[in-house]
């Protein structure tokens, strides 16, 4: 068939049943996302002689003599269209990876009336959608291109690839053509716990263009975990590359490698694998019973398993300052209640996946979908039993992470089938498959009583957590560890006692997700101390200021009765975010509620240490080149958090130069000697202070070379500038090791109205207020706010991955699993407290996993005092919350 | 996805040819619903019948309403103006459902057509009497908030997704069909069916029938249509209403009204209209309305106390629908 695709004459014939999006993308038109492959997300918007269509449900020979128009064909990073232009001026992407399909719907509307509606085909995780909706706005208007922004530490430049990404020309992981790669799918397995008999792979490898079946009987059989930390220790050793006993709907059970996704799909269907299915346990409180059935019981404590003859990974159990149930007993006041949290998933737009090949020498490449790709490159050395410098890892531009790839999904199995073939192999999850077989944040069950006395003064505090880690332990005891840190250390309370425990169950893993356990337990303990403000008739924030840790004062933990030693106060501003949070609050915004429909007002707050204990490593490396040229080598990977613009602004401001002037190269285990990873809101506090000790080597040796100031050309002396040609090359390094810890704060606060004949909860108003210490690039780190914030209210109010009585995931899929849309999701005002913090670079300390832990107790909150009735189960759903307006059936 | 044949045939007659000869073969339409159900491995059709250009992509007028071809996409039908000034119920329920991006792909014949979102019905690794007769149904006592409170029956408690059908269904509308033996029609509140013992069977047209037109007459009355879903946009709906209300001097003398997202068929409320007909348009008559129409509605248990707060919903939206009809109070 004939088409043309961005004013370019074409020819080409579909498989039979291809669909435009991948059609296209075999035409290397990589600017074409996936998000899910099904219609729900929009990534793969594109224009069919002018109308608006998603590829992925396009079947490719309906194209036959169209004009096809991509993001790429709107405008070129030379020469953007007004849209693009937009996107850029507003930062409306953080990861980019929904930009392309979005600006190409964007670029029909005539008119902005009723923006959210008109939207609704367009899903982005990371924005929270103001900076996208004001983004459209100016590109309908045509508003003229905004005036180049300052690159200093408190300017707001752009991203450095943003005139990239808003033209689709970006790369991601997968926007690369590997001229004979294979193709490798996965046979999932369809019970929740059995073990493998057997598997016959004579059908598969019969299938035409299947190269390699992978089973248990001949991959590495060593275990590991697919969560990545600093120390591998820190994650129990309970997965194996496959295993031959299922734990869970939707485990690899066998992975088909071919010439063909249809070929590998097709060998997956060939095989015949012979299950003796076993009894299985999908509730974490049936998990811990004795005679329930156990997941891994030959695992030990040397494993990092704790207890496997519980099914429990992790317990701790403590307290200190005496008898907590005593001091309960002798307050004044008590409130108790127990929240339940759902498992949500990442629902970042770019799917997991790697693509490996082998190199001239011999050396594994791997370029995948990473956080970390320098933990994976040790894990996978380990694994394959080859030194760690035959193991390559780097990244693309990565799109959405979130936690959920600070593990390995892909790279392990692409790893091995390279090894195996040595041909090149590619592995794209599909987004069923990010449902049922990778991670989901841990849901737990958080049982909180507190004890005060008659002013308000905490007495006693008592939690109880229990986790629910699914089938394997990748993160489970550093999230259970994180949950029961900053949500009882923040509040300063002599008798603290609590019991947690972090069990396996037949379900799809539960991992590494912003907030890191903590958001989980605030909702908890926020809920309660709004319970408790209620009762004494106090207002919460004063609750808060009469109960919370001041500036100085230890942080203890309920298991430890002293402070761990390397937290420190870098800067306080807790105080100002409550401040900032309730002048807000009070001052309004002039949105009423709906008649009819009843209004509460909510808040909670948060703390977290700005990086995760146990140290966390960053090298970087300046080159100054003759010609003026900065080329900077950080580990770090860019995945929507903005690291590469703080980076950036951090070396011009250091080196007095200008962004173009700088050369980035990131996320490789080439660039550095080694980099612990994105996680943990690293990438400023962490990686960036390595950066600026590497200019601030660099700006000494230079300066020693030519006495003088430091320009963009060179050095002015008193006998006039002085070249860079006649002072470099030079290089500086810097590394920073994480030693000690600071801390960040984050208050949420909104004005809710309920229908109480739907259970309907509508935001009115939404505060938020931060302490970042110095903010580096406000317009970002609004982004980061936002961003966190929609998260927290999808968690809130819609998302939930539901577990069938089988174990099996019921909603795998973005029509069923509710990611919110911008009409979900109100504007946030965003204040930050002005602070400076002693440990991070200029000042600044991370923003990025925070925001999101204190927003649904405070929507919880605003519910209940709306309603005179607590909602106590996340998500709160209409018929949740309908349900509280309902006498007598109302939850515990 | 399974590789398949594609057939782009000249007539509409010898695209029924087609598929009436072959068992596995099926008709494409915007394929929004079975391009995804291919992917997602619950469809396995050997052969696509291509039809969009086949059937009709215009919208004429007939006598007293309109003759919507097949082909006309859901983003021209919800644009015509005759349908915006003279049918805003349809053009509500099509603007409430699905993106623009896929507006501008489903079809008028397609639409009805789409199988329901039963969480099990899509998972081909669940129990579904709908997708293999016989085997099961996993939805009952498991999930069931996207489920029926009417009609429902022990071997399947699916709903029908579509908002247009719930607007069709309370307009007077006919199906034009055009089979292996020759043409006919339907009414459309005849084509869809409860589950009965034969849930895999949606509707009542053969294999190889095919949907060229929909006739839809222009009512009096005013219209309103409303969705209650779970996010502010763009999800399928918990309940949905349509409603054309004729009232004179505070008298109904007609009433059309269907509910969706509570059966197997966009459901024609008929009790409620029989209850409002010839009566006064008052707040009690709505509510008397809704609950004669609702009092043969079973909640289905399950997860999270089960599907049982859809009926109070339903009550609820259906009043509250009516209320918008009626001129005196705008909503
Ligand atoms: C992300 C997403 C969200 C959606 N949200 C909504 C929503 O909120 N509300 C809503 O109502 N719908 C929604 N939909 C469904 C969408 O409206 C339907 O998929 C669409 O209307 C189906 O039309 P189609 O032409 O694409 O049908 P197809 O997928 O082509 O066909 C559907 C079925 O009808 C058959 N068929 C097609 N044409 C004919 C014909 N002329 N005669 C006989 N048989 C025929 C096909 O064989 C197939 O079995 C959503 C869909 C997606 C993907
Ligand atoms: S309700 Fe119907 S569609 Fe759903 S699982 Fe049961 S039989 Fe299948
Ligand atoms: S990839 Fe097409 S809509 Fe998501
Ligand atoms: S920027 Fe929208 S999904 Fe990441």
């Amino acid at each position: 068939m004939k088409f043309s695709i961005n004013g370019v004459a074409g020819s080409g014939e579909p498989q039979p049943g291809q669909c435009l999006r991948t059609f296209l993308r075999d035409q290397e038109h990589f600017e074409v996302k996936k998000g899910c492959d099904a219609g729900d997300c929009g990534a793969c918007s594109v224009l069919v002689d002018g109308a608006l269509v998603r590829s992925c449900l396009y079947p490719a020979v309906r194209a036959d003599g169209a004009e096809i128009t991509t993001v790429s064909g709107l405008g070129t990073p030379e020469d953007l269209h007004p849209m693009q232009q937009a996107f850029v001026d507003h930062f409306g992407f953080q990861c980019g990876f929904c930009t392309a399909g979005m600006i190409v719907a964007a670029s029909t509307l005539d008119s902005t009336d009723d923006l959210p509606r008109r939207m609704k085909g367009n899903l982005c995780r990371c924005t929270g959608y103001r900076s996208v909706r004001q983004a459209i706005e100016a590109g309908v208007r045509g508003d003229p291109p905004r005036p180049a922004p300052g690159c200093g530490v408190g300017d707001s430049p752009n991203p450095p690839a943003a005139r990239r990404v808003v033209t689709g020309t970006e790369p991601y992981t997968f926007d690369l053509a590997v001229p004979g790669s294979l193709h490798l799918r996965v046979l999932a397995a369809p019970h929740a716990h059995a073990r493998i008999r057997s598997i016959d792979t004579s059908a598969a490898e019969a299938v035409p263009g299947v190269v390699l079946v992978l089973t248990h009987e001949n991959t590495p059989q060593e275990r590991y975990s697919t969560g990545r930390h600093e120390h591998r220790e820190d994650d129990p050793d309970d997965t194996r590359m496959l295993d031959d006993v299922v734990r869970h709907v939707g485990q690899r059970v066998a992975a088909v490698v071919a010439e063909s996704v249809a070929a590998a799909e097709a060998g997956c269907r060939a095989l015949v694998v012979d299950y003796e299915v076993l009894p299985a346990v999908v509730d974490p409180e049936e998990a811990r019973r004795p005679g329930a059935p156990l997941l891994h019981p030959d695992r030990t404590p040397a494993d990092r398993v704790d207890e496997a003859g519980r099914n429990v990974v992790l317990a701790v159990h403590g307290g200190h300052g005496g008898d907590v149930d005593a001091a309960l007993a002798a307050s004044a006041h008590t409130v108790s209640g127990t929240w339940r949290t759902s498992r949500v998933s990442h629902a970042q737009l770019e799917t997991h996946g790697a693509i490996g090949w082998l190199e001239d020498d011999g050396r594994l490449v791997l370029r995948a979908s990473t956080q970390v790709p320098f933990l994976t490159r040790l894990e996978l050395a380990r694994l394959f039993g080859l030194p760690e410098d035959r193991v390559r890892v780097h990244t693309a531009r990565v799109g959405g992470g979130f936690g959920g790839k600070q593990e390995i999904f892909a790279e392990d199995l692409v790893g091995w089938a390279v090894l195996r073939t040595g041909r090149p192999v590619s592995y794209e999850l599909s987004r069923t498959d990010e449902f049922q077989r990778t991670s989901v944040r841990h849901p737990m069950r958080v049982g909180v009583t507190l004890g005060s006395t008659a002013d308000g003064v905490l007495t006693a505090m008592k939690v109880d957590v229990l986790s629910d880690t699914g089938a394997y332990g990748n993160h489970s005891r550093g999230v259970l560890f994180h949950a029961i840190a900053e949500s009882v250390s923040v509040y300063r309370c002599p008798v603290k006692h609590v019991d947690a425990e972090v069990v396996y169950t037949n379900t799809v893993p539960s991992g590494a997700f912003r907030g890191y356990g903590l958001g989980q337990v605030i909702l908890g303990v926020e809920s309660a101390m709004d319970e408790l403000a209620i009762e004494l008739g106090l207002d919460p924030f004063e609750l808060r200021r009469r109960n919370v840790v001041r500036d100085g004062d230890p942080l203890l933990v309920a298991q430890h009765a002293e402070p761990e030693p390397d937290l420190v106060w870098g800067s306080y501003g807790l105080d100002q975010c409550l401040d900032l949070a309730e002048e807000a609050l009070a001052r309004g915004n002039g949105v009423e509620p709906p008649p009819g429909w009843r209004v509460g007002e909510g808040m909670a707050l948060a703390l977290i240490t700005t990086v995760p204990p146990f140290g966390h490593v960053a090298h970087a490396a300046i080159h100054l080149e003759p010609d003026g040229t900065y080329r900077v080598d950080v580990g770090t990977v860019e995945f929507g958090n903005g690291s590469q613009t703080v980076f950036t602004q951090i070396v011009a401001s250091t080196l007095n130069t200008t962004v173009d002037r700088i050369v980035l190269r990131v996320a490789d285990t080439d660039a550095v000697a080694y980099d612990t990873g994105a996680f943990a809101s690293a990438g400023t506090a962490v990686a960036g202070k390595a950066l600026h000790g590497a200019a601030l080597d660099l700006r000494a040796q230079i300066l020693s070379r030519a006495d003088g100031v430091l320009e963009r050309d060179g050095v002015r002396t008193a006998a006039g500038l002085v070249p860079f040609a006649e002072i470099g090359p030079l290089t500086g390094t810097g590394a920073e090791f994480g030693e000690q810890r600071s801390l960040s704060s984050n208050v949420h606060a909104v004005r809710v109205a309920v229908r109480p004949e739907t259970g309907e909860v509508r935001i009115l108003q939404s505060v938020h207020a931060a302490d970042a210490g110095t903010v580096m690039n406000p317009e970002q780190c609004r982004g980061q706010v936002e961003g966190g914030v929609a998260q927290g209210i999808g968690s809130a109010l819609y998302e939930e991955v539901l577990i069938g009585e089988h174990g099996e995931v019921l909603n795998p899929v973005f029509r069923t699993y509710r990611v919110p849309q911008m009409a979900d999701i109100p504007d946030t005002e965003v204040y930050f407290a002005t602070t400076s913090d002693t440990l991070g670079p200029y000042g600044a300390k991370s923003m990025s996993e925070s925001p999101y832990n204190p927003v649904a107790p405070a929507i919880g909150n605003a519910i209940r005092r709306a309603l005179g009735a607590r909602p106590y189960e996340q998500p709160f759903s209409r018929d949740r919350v309908w349900r509280l307006t309902q006498p007598r059936i109302m939850e515990p | 996805m399974r590789p398949f044949a594609y057939d782009r045939p000249d007539t509409a007659a010898a695209a029924v040819a087609a598929v009436a000869d072959r068992p596995d073969a099926a008709f494409l339409g915007g394929g929004t619903n079975l391009v995804d159900h291919l992917r997602l491995g619950i469809a396995d059709p050997g052969l696509l019948v291509d039809v969009t250009s086949l059937t009709s992509t215009e919208i004429v007028d007939i006598d007293g309403g309109l003759r919507i071809g097949a082909g006309v996409t859901n983003a021209d039908l919800a644009a015509d103006p005759r349908v915006r000034a003279r049918l805003p119920v349809l053009a509500a329920a099509l603007l409430s459902g699905a993106s623009g991006q896929l507006r501008n792909m489903a079809t008028t014949g397609g639409n009805p057509l789409q199988r329901t979102r039963c969480p099990y019905f899509q998972d081909p690794a669940s129990a579904c009497n709908k997708r293999v007769p016989g085997s099961g149904c996993a939805a009952i006592g498991g999930a069931t908030r996207n489920h029926a409170i009417l009609g429902a029956s022990e071997h399947c408690i699916a709903t029908h997704p579509s908002d247009m059908a719930v607007a069709l269904a309370a307009l007077d509308t006919q199906v034009r069909i055009l089979g292996p033996d020759g043409g006919r029609t339907l009414a459309f509140t005849d084509l869809h069916r409860l589950p009965g013992d034969t849930p895999e069977q949606d509707t009542e047209l053969a294999h190889g029938e095919l949907i060229t037109a929909i006739d839809v007459s222009y009512p009096r009355g005013r219209h309103a249509y409303r969705k209650v879903r779970d996010r502010a946009s763009y999800a399928f709906a918990l309940v949905s209403v349509a409603a054309v209300l004729d009232v004179v001097d505070g008298t109904v003398l007609d009433a059309r009204i269907a509910l969706g997202g509570v059966a197997h068929t966009p459901w024609r409320a008929v009790r409620a209209e029989d209850t409002l007909r010839g009566g006064p348009a008052t707040e009690e008559a709505f509510a008397a309305a809704a609950e004669a129409e609702l009092a043969d509605a079973r909640p289905q248990p399950g997860f999270d106390g089960g599907n049982a707060f859809k009926i109070p919903l339903a009550r609820r939206t259906l009043t509250a629908t009516l209320r918008q009809t009626t001129p005196r109070e705008t909503a």
